[in-house]
């Protein structure tokens, strides 16, 4: 079989809903951007622990503590599910962390906005957990198999994510006036960056067709974030609280909530390394990758002293 | 020192005793104790695990579907006489992951893979993994009780322990308050 041949098989079987499973062919690029995909996924899940993990110390009570820790333990595992689907493609897990912490990789923008108040809790899980699970429920019908298995489970586990933060801004935002204004000030630090998580508009995504073309993705990004407006900004709005978007409105013809314009000049400054905490997030994901090396070590140590099986 | 991130285990966990083991995903770990209990760390959050398996990822030795119709059946080596028991796993539907299915006697990898094929038919599965069973590590009976019994107790890991549905009913039935 020539390589024409073997892409047009390769494309059939995606177009008869196939998973591609690691063994089996496929072309280059597909592999080269699943794995540009699966590990920028995982990079964002162990970032994702950064702005969470400094308020486990501070959580107002030992419930709210004990779900916050829950949740934090829970991205980690999930960035091990994401590591591991990469290592399925050739990526090692060694090269993956590497270009973490040497700044070469990218990770979700949203992870480079500061957490300041414990509000902020409520309305990360609700906000920027509830967009994540709309692409991972996406991600877990992708055509490639160990891929979409990793977001079957994670996308399991992440709607507790999504619903405490939810039941802790609707909370919140029936409480005291002091508790009103907290959640407002989150909820109007956090909508836009949650927004620009779905990434640029469909034609300024390049890679948009040939990974929907592969059934990697299904649904595109201005397709998600329609859907995260859709869901999301209604209930807001009932909850007495606003979103800081003077042009939000439901639009009766195509029955959409709509947005005003992104500040796509602000999302490329973050991706690109000049928001607000870049450098603080590189700085504590390095210091726990050095301040880890000694368990490794004695581990390794301890695994060569015993005697072979 | 070199600063490794270890071999891979393939860990398969066990929901119910009376359900197969499922490919779960996979750890790194110096050895194969040590994977056990990062596959309990990693994959058994949630009480919905009464047993783990670990094997050294790279003894598994796989054959796909696909592959198969593009090279055709590999060729059994003929065997040096000495046989031992493999386990084999099969993944059977597209969305499902790799289940312990049974168990076959061959006298190396390749051998098994081939002896998995003749045994369950080429119709039944979408992958074949078999491993050489003395080098599978099993969580204990003993240790069940510790290892999964903490995730029993957190029922707030669970999304139907927060009832926001109710919350924003409760509230949409509410006149609505000055901010």
């Amino acid at each position: 079989m020539n390589e024409a041949d073997r892409l047009k098989a390769f494309e059939e079987r995606i177009r008869r809903g196939e998973k591609i499973e690691p063994g089996d062919w496929m072309p280059d690029e597909y592999r080269r951007q699943l794995i540009r995909m699966i590990s920028q996924h995982a990079h964002s899940e162990v970032v994702g622990m950064l702005p969470e993990g400094a308020w486990i110390t501070r959580a107002p009570n030992l419930r709210r503590k004990l779900v916050l820790l829950a949740k934090v333990q829970d991205e980690a595992g999930h960035g091990q599910y994401l590591y591991h689907a990469a290592e399925t493609l050739g990526a090692t897990r060694e090269e993956m962390i590497e270009a973490l912490l040497s700044g070469r990789a990218k990770y979700s923008s949203i992870f480079n906005y500061p957490s300041l108040s414990w509000a902020d809790m409520g309305v990360i899980g609700w906000f920027v957990d509830g967009a994540a699970i709309l692409n991972q429920t996406m991600l877990a019908r992708c055509s490639y198999g160990p891929y979409s298995r990793a977001n079957i489970r994670i996308s399991a586990e992440e709607s507790f994510h999504m619903k405490q933060g939810k039941e802790q801004v609707i909370l919140m935002s029936q409480g005291s006036p002091l508790q009103r204004s907290m959640v407002q000030d989150a909820a109007n630090r956090w909508w836009w960056p949650t927004i620009m998580m779905f990434g640029p508009h469909d034609h300024d995504s390049p890679n948009s067709p040939v990974l929907i073309r592969w059934g990697i993705k299904t649904k595109t990004n201005d397709q998600l974030r329609q859907d995260f407006v859709n869901q999301v900004a209604p209930e807001v709005l009932e909850l007495g609280l606003s979103l800081p978007d003077p042009e939000l409105h439901f639009d009766q013809a195509s029955g959409n909530w709509l947005i005003g314009p992104i500040d796509w000049d602000e999302f490329w400054r973050v991706v690109k390394g000049d928001g607000p905490c870049n450098a603080e997030r590189m700085a504590a994901r390095r210091k726990a990758h050095a301040d880890g090396e000694w368990v490794r070590e004695a581990l390794a140590g301890y695994a060569e002293r015993q005697p072979a099986a | 020192m070199k600063d490794t991130q270890w071999p891979i285990y393939q860990v398969f966990h066990q929901e119910q005793p009376d359900r197969p083991h499922t490919n779960a995903g996979a750890v790194h770990a110096p050895d194969a104790e040590l994977a056990l209990q990062n596959a309990r760390d990693v994959f058994v959050r949630r009480p919905d695990c009464v047993s783990l398996w670990v094997v050294p990822a790279d003894q598994i030795f796989s054959l796909t579907a696909e592959e198969i119709e593009r090279a055709g059946l590999p060729p059994t080596p003929a065997g040096n006489g000495d046989s031992q028991r493999y386990l084999v796993f099969l993944k059977r539907t597209q969305a499902g992951s790799h289940e312990h299915v049974g168990a076959v006697s061959a006298s190396s990898g390749p051998a098994a893979l081939g002896e998995a094929v003749r045994s369950f038919g080429t119709e039944e599965a979408l992958v074949w993994w078999v491993v050489p069973e003395g080098l599978v590590e099993r969580t204990d009976a003993a240790e069940v009780g510790s290892l999964f019994g903490p995730a029993k107790d957190k029922p707030y890991r669970d999304q139907a322990f927060y009832h926001t549905t109710t919350l924003m009913r409760q509230i949409r039935g509410r006149p609505r308050q000055e901010t």
